[in-house]
């Protein structure tokens, strides 16, 4: 049985506590009565994973067996996540492979001819070759690459459907191929409460015309958290989107998949551990992982970081309508990442880890911290956030000025021309999004290259509208100065020293809460 | 930035007290897992090149200390010539200098077949100490909790023939006296058919209570006393055999205070007195357990 999550309270039995900052990691103090979240034990995976595939498709929630919905001379499309889900990425044999081999076998049986499978990877950077082959697995990448098998590409009028308009305005624009089959099958990964359920096709398949209407500095103040689709502005809109396809005649049959939090593969396994918990075995690991890391050139420990591949665990595959689907999918990743915290505190810690949704296989930039801290972190709460209104978020992470000059171009010329003129997401949206959306340099470089779309780091950047709205003051620590200071917020060069500059915005004596992650826990703050 | 390694490995050393117990935090302790716990190795304790170091150890440093600071008396050592190991010693627990005295007490070749049941939460609880007492005294861990894992090694150890010293009491006396009487040393011994050889030790919990760490001045008397060995009956329950070790235990400290044929007569009259002391209040208790033995041999020629 796996333990629940639970809030710590640092006492002086309290050994250091593992926190990572970037491509590197380290033990740190905190003051007594600090907080720490540490989320549930990792549940147990499913045994028989093609067991449970087969009978996701057979016993499908509100919707025919995928048999019945198989015919000669129909058009199937099977979409799927892309590399920006899970994180680290997965093992191999990955579950999204898994399963697209199920559905095919199916296909195969009933005689579907027509079949092209198509990543989902919006305005994300295409996958490679051997990304989707790792991916989908080597079966399914032999028979569909290249031409039945491609990236989603947004910029293509051709390759777009325009399917019309919600209730409030909102337009709906997807992969025509999509749009135009007789059945959509969406395989979808669901590492946290923001993924999956409606925001898989609508966004994963849409067009920076579709995208605009929830990636916005309004519908990111007015999501309380986006990790809680049910008070989210983002995902009431990707909802109404949803719904709209479906009232058009798409069908969608939909597997989401869940996963634990098997976070760490070793040696790095003591990074899933309770601190006091740690073996002798654990603690000479960490000093050795550490020593390594610390000792290596940069590129090395970029080169072994990316190279991590977490031993995830599936705890649930749920197959059929899509919000039937979805409320299923939520109770498991609650089950593994909701933590009860008892009320909020005057400051927040995290520990920046090496990879985000945007920089697997490349670089994390400083707008993609701002995005992982003040966007994912911040947001990992029900109903209110850990820290109190005004209050401070303390994070660690090293903040290079560094940028992959292939994956991100537009976040060059952003965090340059954009960010040294205002940090306002609201003035940022108006005067400078649609210059770069729309920019045929970017568009060039999103279709024909490997580059995020133009307009990739705004919505980085209003993803962390709501954090830059609500707290008080933001202290990076150990970072680069400079690139701290062109994004509008503060370094400190120790914790200690953070914490210091914290007392001017929330006084001398703060509650403090760190939230242990990774693996991910997901704070129900009451 | 990165300090020097030194300073890595004493933040980790000091954090996660590697000389000392490990410790969970208070507000953690209810969320413990109740794993089986892993079992520190010690196998390697009982290689042949262990065992040499561990009878330099005993006899070249053990023993002159022990017998230098208390004065022992070792009786009954006859008794295992009519047994074959493996067998089961059983004996009265008070005091941290029983062990070396017991092992110092048996001739060579039984001490050198003879491992020691510890309680693994106190003397497993951090390597160092665990290697130590594996090395010194040939411990192997034992869960004092119980459960299905408490008496693997024993089991193991007695199938391969290794004596075992065990304390039923599972701790060292409070108050001088035997305490709570626990029955895994019977059960092993019906389980395994081996006999149990009961050992009555007077005299330590006066030399060196519980709180000392050496003992007191003065050479006080201690004894060791070897009883005969008990086999447990054909289909007996190892309860009975218990209570047998435990009547067998108690009048060996009556032979011990006074002589083998007064401590027959009284056994058979069943007058022999209980080792959970006098019912009286707990000073009298503790001072009747804490009055040395007194002492053997001529005495003064000159008064």
């Amino acid at each position: 049985m796996a333990r629940p999550g639970f809030v710590l309270e640092v006492d002086e039995r309290t050994p250091p506590l593992l926190v990572h900052e970037g491509e590197g990691f380290r033990v740190q103090k905190f003051p007594l009565g600090s907080r720490v979240i540490y989320p549930p034990d990792s549940l147990p995976g499913i045994k028989d994973v093609t067991g449970a595939i087969r009978q996701a498709l057979l016993n499908p929630s509100n919707s025919e067996p995928l048999t019945e919905l198989m015919k000669p001379g129909m058009r199937l499309t099977i979409a799927f996540d892309d590399i920006s889900i899970p994180l680290p990425p997965m093992q191999t044999p990955d579950i999204r492979g898994r399963i697209i081999e199920q559905v095919l076998e199916v296909a195969a049986r009933r005689g579907v001819d027509d079949v092209k499978l198509v990543v989902a990877n919006s305005l994300h950077r295409r996958m490679t070759a051997s990304e989707i082959k790792r991916a989908v697995g080597e079966r399914v990448f032999r028979s569909f690459w290249p031409n039945d098998l491609a990236n989603h590409d947004a910029e293509d009028p051709a390759a777009l459907a325009y399917v019309g308009q919600t209730d409030r305005g909102e337009d709906v624009e997807v992969n025509r191929r999509a749009a135009e089959s007789d059945l959509l099958v969406y395989v979808n990964v669901n590492l946290v409460a923001m993924d999956g359920g409606h925001k898989s096709v609508p966004v994963g398949l849409g067009s920076y015309k579709s995208l605009r209407h929830h990636h916005t500095v309004h519908t990111m103040l007015n999501s309380r958290s986006y990790m809680d689709p049910t008070h989210s502005a983002l995902h009431d809109s990707c909802a109404r989107m949803g719904r709209l396809l479906a009232s058009n005649g798409l069908r969608i049959f939909t597997i989401e998949t869940t996963l634990n939090n098997e976070t760490f593969p070793k040696p790095f396994g003591f990074m899933n551990k309770r601190e006091w918990e740690w073996s002798l075995a654990d603690q000479g690991t960490y000093l050795a992982a550490k020593r390594a890391n610390d000792k290596s050139p940069p590129r090395i420990r970029r080169e072994v970081f990316q190279r991590i591949a977490s031993p995830y665990g599936v705890t649930g595959i749920h197959a059929g309508e899509t919000e039937a689907v979805h409320a299923q999918t939520m109770v498991n990743v609650h089950r593994q990442q909701l933590v009860e915290v008892d009320g909020q505190s005057d400051v927040m810690v995290v520990g920046l880890p090496y990879i985000c949704p945007y920089n697997v296989n490349s670089i994390m930039n400083p707008i993609l911290v701002q995005c992982l801290g003040l966007g994912y972190f911040f947001n990992l709460y029900r109903n209110k956030p850990v820290v109190r209104p005004g209050g401070a978020m303390i994070l660690f992470h090293p903040v290079p000025w560094e940028f992959h000059q292939v994956h991100h171009p537009s976040y060059v010329d952003f965090f340059e021309e954009v960010l040294s003129e205002t940090n306002d997401p609201a003035q940022i949206e108006a005067k400078f999004e649609q210059q770069y959306a729309t920019d045929p340099w970017y568009i060039h470089l999103y279709r024909n290259s490997y580059a995020y779309h133009g307009v990739h780091p705004f919505y980085m950047w209003y993803w962390g509208a709501h954090a830059m709205d609500y707290l008080g003051d933001v202290i990076f620590v150990g970072a680069d100065r400079k690139a701290v200071r062109r994004m509008g917020f503060r370094t400190a060069s120790n914790f200690a020293d953070a914490l210091e500059m914290a007392e001017e915005t929330v006084g001398r004596s703060p509650r403090i809460t760190y939230l242990h992650a990774p693996p991910l826990a997901l704070a129900e703050v009451r | 930035m990165a300090g020097s390694l030194l300073d890595e490995v004493r933040e980790v050393a000091r954090g996660w007290r590697w000389t000392r117990r490990p410790l969970v935090p208070r507000s953690a302790e209810r969320w413990q897992e109740d794993h089986e716990p892993h079992e520190f190795p010690t196998s390697w304790a009982r290689t042949a090149a262990a065992k040499a170091v561990r009878e330099g150890i005993l006899r070249f440093g053990f023993r002159p200390l022990v017998w230098n600071e208390t004065e022992p008396a070792v009786e009954g050592v006859d008794n295992l010539e009519s047994v074959r190991p493996p067998v089961i010693f059983v004996a009265n627990h008070a005091s941290h200098v029983d062990t070396p005295l017991f092992l110092c007490s048996l001739p060579k070749t039984w001490r050198e077949r003879t491992a020691v049941a510890a309680a693994a939460d106190y003397f497993f609880d951090v390597w160092w100490r665990a290697a130590t007492t594996a090395l010194v005294f040939n411990t192997f861990p034992i869960e004092r909790s119980g459960g299905k894992r408490a008496t693997l090694t024993a089991r193991r150890l007695l199938e391969e023939g290794w004596n075992l010293l065990v304390f039923p009491e599972g701790t060292r006396s409070k108050d001088g006296w035997v305490g709570r009487w626990r029955h895994g040393a019977a059960r092993l011994a019906t389980e395994h058919g081996v006999p149990l050889i009961p050992v009555a030790i007077r005299g330590t919990y006066a030399a060196m209570p519980r709180g000392r760490s050496w003992p007191r001045k003065g050479r006080m008397p201690v004894s060791v006393r070897f009883g005969r060995a008990l086999w447990p009956g054909d289909g007996e329950d190892f309860g009975s055999v218990s209570r047998r070790v435990q009547q067998e235990l108690a009048r060996l400290w009556d032979e011990d205070a006074t002589n083998w044929y007064a401590s027959l007569r009284r056994d058979a009259e069943g007058r022999t007195p209980s080792l959970a002391g006098p019912q009286a209040a707990g000073w009298r208790r503790m001072w009747a357990s804490s009055r040395p033995l007194p002492r053997r041999g001529r005495g003064k020629v000159w008064r």
